[in-house]
């Protein structure tokens, strides 16, 4: 199968600090693959710079084949992304924050009004389209952040812990959205929750210290260490016992 | 092209947006008016024998409005750059694929045109106020008009730069606020008094908004304060032409716009 996400040798200092240390790493095209690490490991970096956030100090990485460096506005055309805690503009509503998104994407007229209202709709926002975001819990920003990655209905999907700041059914309705959309998109997702990675994804990456510790399917792992979480522990750093 | 211009003008109707639903445009546009209020109110009260005889003089005085609105664009671009960076709005804004140099175009323009409104506001303000009182605009007001356009552009500019290089938008607000009040209006005060060039001090392009009416030597005599302090502080000064002052705020407009638009482009959102 093609490979959507290409991460040759990426390395990333700030400062003195390498962040990433020659990672390499293939997403195939309709994957999805869970990017695991603890906090400072490297996963929001990796995503930053498919993002085109940050610049790396060395190696590439590719979207569907395009240097996400080299020409970072035509490799964003493929991604939807929510990195971080998502902040909005406190002025815009929901619609009038999608409204501005959708036509930088050139979407326009008809056709974005109802592609607003469908993702509005995903994300259970309809009662809050209308409402200044300066009103919004983080909960429900994280919500229009999905929406806004969802927007354009792009083929690759890149989200940092999405379902951070959401309430217990806020998660799960996260996850179910996320499952749904996933099966048709590539999705490239960093998160701490294992239990949701392993309820989402196919695949999962471990990194630590910017290195890929392991990049395998979540059977094998458990297969391996029996179950993915004691994978996680003794590849970051030996078990907790 | 085309598709970039489209961009362009998205950013710019957003953006514009944002300085329409923000209080801060309505306050400065409230401060400029109280100022013409008060211009208008202590002039006569002030001054012995009511408003100055000639219109230049009062035209001249009720500059103070326009140069507070042009200040005014510190406010508005003070976090056009920063304000993506410390409030992680770019984390949304940059994974959308435009351009960057579009991107911070579109905000200076919106920013533009934000502060032009409020210049334009005053300048009409201050027209009906000469109509009332000296039942005439002289035509000067014009030149004083794009003189204070063209300082506002210089001021946004300059902001943009402190925004560029801050990490937080108050920093870069009262960084540019420094710079303008306090250090180019003690340079320029310093340079004038030694008898000095100094039209290429920022703070020397808000002095010339009021040369189309005359010069500052004029207006002090026209207020009947040449015997007084001020004319003995004010004597010394080398007169400024309003070309000298063009060409400042020019080198400020283009240098500074670009300079900012160079920083931006390379600052990363880690």
């Amino acid at each position: 199968m093609e490979d959507t996400i290409v991460i040759e040798n990426l390395s990333k200092y700030y400062g003195k600090f390498l962040a990433l240390d020659n990672l390499s790493l293939k997403v195939p095209a309709k994957e999805n693959i869970g990017l695991l690490g603890p906090n400072g490991a490297g996963k929001s970096t990796t995503l930053k710079i498919l993002c085109g956030l940050i610049q790396p100090s060395s190696g590439k990485a590719y979207i569907d084949g395009i240097d996400v460096v080299a020409q970072p506005e035509k490799a964003l055309t493929r991604i939807g992304a929510i990195i971080e805690t998502p902040e909005f503009y406190s002025y815009l509503t929901p619609e009038d924050t999608l409204t501005y998104f959708g036509k930088l994407r050139g979407m326009k007229g008809e056709m974005l009004k109802k592609r607003i209202k469908e993702v509005i709709e995903l994300v259970k926002l309809e009662k809050w389209s209308k409402v200044k975001i300066e009103k919004f819990s983080r909960g429900m920003k994280q919500r229009l952040g999905l929406a806004q990655s969802l927007l354009h209905d792009p083929a690759v999907l890149i989200l940092d812990e999405p379902s951070l700041g959401l309430d217990p059914r806020g998660v799960v309705e996260f996850r179910e959205i996320i499952k749904g959309v996933g099966k048709e998109k590539t999705l490239f997702f960093a998160s701490h929750q294992l239990v949701e990675v392993a309820q989402i994804c196919s695949r999962v990456a471990i990194i630590n210290n910017g290195q890929l510790l392991a990049y395998d399917s979540i059977a094998d792992l458990e297969k391996k260490y029996q179950t993915l979480e004691q994978a996680y522990l003794t590849l970051t750093g030996g078990s907790i016992a | 092209m085309r598709n970039q211009l489209e961009k362009l003008g998205i950013v710019i109707e957003y953006e514009f947006l944002k300085h329409i639903r923000r209080k801060r445009l309505w306050v400065i546009l409230g401060i400029a008016l109280l100022v013409e209020l008060l211009a208008l109110i202590l002039v006569p009260t002030l001054l012995t024998g009511g408003y100055p005889k000639s219109v230049m003089i009062m035209a001249s005085i009720l500059t103070v409005g326009p140069s507070l609105a042009a200040i005014g664009a510190v406010f508005f671009a003070g976090d056009a750059i920063a304000g993506e960076f410390e409030s992680k709005t770019g984390f949304l804004l940059f994974t959308n694929p435009i351009k960057r140099v579009v991107l911070w175009t579109g905000k200076y323009l919106a920013g533009l045109i934000a502060v032009s409104l409020l210049i334009i506001f005053t300048y009409i303000i201050i027209a009906i106020s000469l109509v009332v009182i000296y039942h005439e605009v002289p035509v000067q007001i014009l030149g004083s008009f794009g003189l204070c356009l063209l300082y506002a552009a210089a001021v946004l500019s300059l902001t943009f730069l402190f925004s560029a290089v801050s990490k937080g938008s108050m920093g870069a607000t009262v960084m540019t606020l420094l710079f303008i009040w306090v250090i180019s209006g003690i340079v320029e005060s310093v340079l004038g008094m030694t008898g000095n060039p100094y039209w290429f001090m920022i703070s020397a392009g808000g002095d010339s908004i009021t040369l189309p009416y005359g010069s500052i030597a004029d207006l002090i005599s026209g207020m009947g304060l040449q015997e007084g302090h001020m004319g003995n502080m004010m004597g010394g000064f080398a007169p400024l032409s309003i070309a000298m002052a063009v060409w400042g705020m020019l080198i400020y407009l283009v240098g500074c716009l670009m300079a900012s638009v160079w920083i931006s482009r390379r600052r990363q959102l880690a």
